[in-house]
């Protein structure tokens, strides 16, 4: 009798781990199911423009070789709903008008796959918006409260990259005659542009921090550290950076 | 003595002016004479009628309205000598302007050529004082107090957007509340900075435009929130 039980109290030590396991991944599992996801492809041309309204969630837009949009999101809650609307060459996702009344539908994740000559139009409340390799006419991507933004590798006419809290990461080419606008209250403020871009800057930082780097000139007028403004080469495009606590960084790609 | 002269003398009768040889006679008529009897009382009844109410037919006077258009001629009559005495004299302008001017061709000229030369010195005068130096114009005085009424205006709208934020915040996630509150206070404090470096200089521009930014960033963010 001793046998035996030693045996089957073994056996239950054994199978333990496994059990604990099981419960675990079906724990997991159970969550996967519980989120829902969403994955649409729209037929587009070259030139289209995106425009995604989102209320908390991280937004990645990047660009792939071919004429059409591959949508795809992750949702939080069952709650969310997503109607995505294509009218002509834009394509339009507005979550907080499609949840209107639904109360708190969480974090919606988005991942737009779109052409390369693409102009993006992207708004959240909350969340991290990343877009990369763009040579559109647009990209705008505001946060208004806190999330990162960087726009990695972008060449388009009109830049705008605001946050109240996180960092704006730019990338990219100053076009001629374009207009960059990139403003935080709490984060620092990096652009990495290549040497032999000409601009007018405009930089504004109460704190003092701002750091032209290989991009400062005797031409420069600064007014006690807080502001710089003058001309980068022959000044064909148009830059205004302000940050109210951080750093301000211009550095050479 | 006939009707006819009896009636003449009725009249003389009844006024008492008829002599006695006469009244004698005409009452003897009378008496035997039932028409001129008849007029004779006619003419007494109407006399007496009218001896009894005398004056009664006259227009009565009216002392009250008497009294009034008295007044009133003689307030007009003041007045008039008032007016009369307060006229003001013509003033030397109204003098010119009412003459007519009969000018000849050379006074005309001249007088063009004086306008001229008027106008011309002011405008260099004006130029030489006020257009060499626009950074010498002064501030004015009131700047701090018109940057301080331009934020209370500005308070005052976003006061209403808090007020709509706060009724649906309670539908919010509580991160999304927090996330906010956070916001809002990184937001606040960089109003509060600006706000104490004007205070300390009210002429900075820099911090005049952080300030400005920044409450359009409140303003902004609260209208974003009062939607969700």
């Amino acid at each position: 009798m001793k046998a035996t039980s030693l045996v089957r109290s073994t056996s239950a030590r054994r199978a333990l781990p496994f059990a604990v396991a099981t419960v675990i991944a079906l724990c997991f599992s159970s969550a996967a199911i519980a989120q829902q996801h969403l994955s649409k492809r729209y037929q587009t041309g070259k030139n289209v423009r995106i425009e995604l309204r989102n209320i908390s969630g991280t937004i990645v837009v990047e660009s792939w070789n071919k004429d059409e949009i591959r949508l795809s999101a992750t949702m939080e809650s069952p709650n969310a709903h997503i109607v995505p609307k294509q009218m002509d060459e834009s394509l339009i996702v507005d979550v907080m008008n499609d949840n209107r009344g639904r109360g708190d539908v969480g974090d919606v994740n988005f991942k737009l796959q779109v052409p390369v000559s693409s102009s993006v139009d992207l708004e959240t409340r909350r969340g991290q918006i990343s877009v990369s390799n763009l040579r559109g006419a647009s990209v705008r991507a505001h946060v208004s409260t806190e999330g990162d933004i960087e726009l990695t590798n972008i060449t388009a006419g009109q830049v705008v990259a605001q946050n109240t809290i996180g960092n704006i990461f730019f990338d990219g080419e100053f076009s001629t005659g374009g207009t960059y606008e990139f403003k935080s209250t709490k984060g620092d403020i990096t652009i990495r542009i290549p040497g032999n871009s000409a601009f007018r800057l405009v930089a504004a930082s109460p704190a003092r921090k701002i750091a032209l780097g290989e991009f400062w000139n005797n031409g420069f007028k600064t007014q006690d550290g807080r502001r710089y403004v003058g001309d980068v080469g022959d000044g064909r495009s148009s830059v205004s950076v302000t940050n109210f606590s951080g750093q301000i960084t211009f550095l050479r790609k | 003595m006939n009707c006819e002269k009896c009636q003449e003398l009725i009249h003389d009768l009844l006024d008492g002016t008829l002599s006695r040889p006469d009244e004698f006679a005409l009452n003897t008529h009378i008496k035997e004479c039932l028409d001129c009897e008849s007029v004779r009382q006619d003419l007494s009844a109407i006399i007496g009628f009218c001896r009894s109410h005398r004056g009664e037919y006259d227009t009565p006077p009216n002392p009250q309205a008497l009294w009034l258009r008295i007044r009133n001629v003689v307030e007009a009559e003041a007045a008039n000598v008032q007016v009369r005495a307060k006229a003001p004299r013509k003033s030397l302008l109204a003098d010119l302007m009412g003459r007519s001017w009969e000018l000849s061709l050379p006074q005309l000229v001249s007088l063009a050529v004086a306008i001229v030369l008027l106008v011309s010195i002011v405008t260099v005068v004006g130029i030489r004082r006020f257009g060499n130096n626009p950074t010498t114009v002064e501030q004015p005085p009131e700047q701090a107090s018109n940057i301080n009424e331009r934020v209370w205006q500005r308070q005052q709208v976003i006061s209403y957007w808090k007020q709509r934020v706060e009724l649906n915040k309670a539908r919010w996630s509580p991160e999304m509340r927090d996330t906010f509150d956070r916001n809002l206070q990184v937001i606040d404090a960089a109003v509060t900075q600006s706000l104490n470096e004007l205070n300390r200089n009210p002429h900075d521009e820099i911090s005049e435009q952080m300030l400005n930014e920044s409450l359009n960033d409140k303003l902004a963010l609260l209208k974003e929130f009062s939607d969700l």
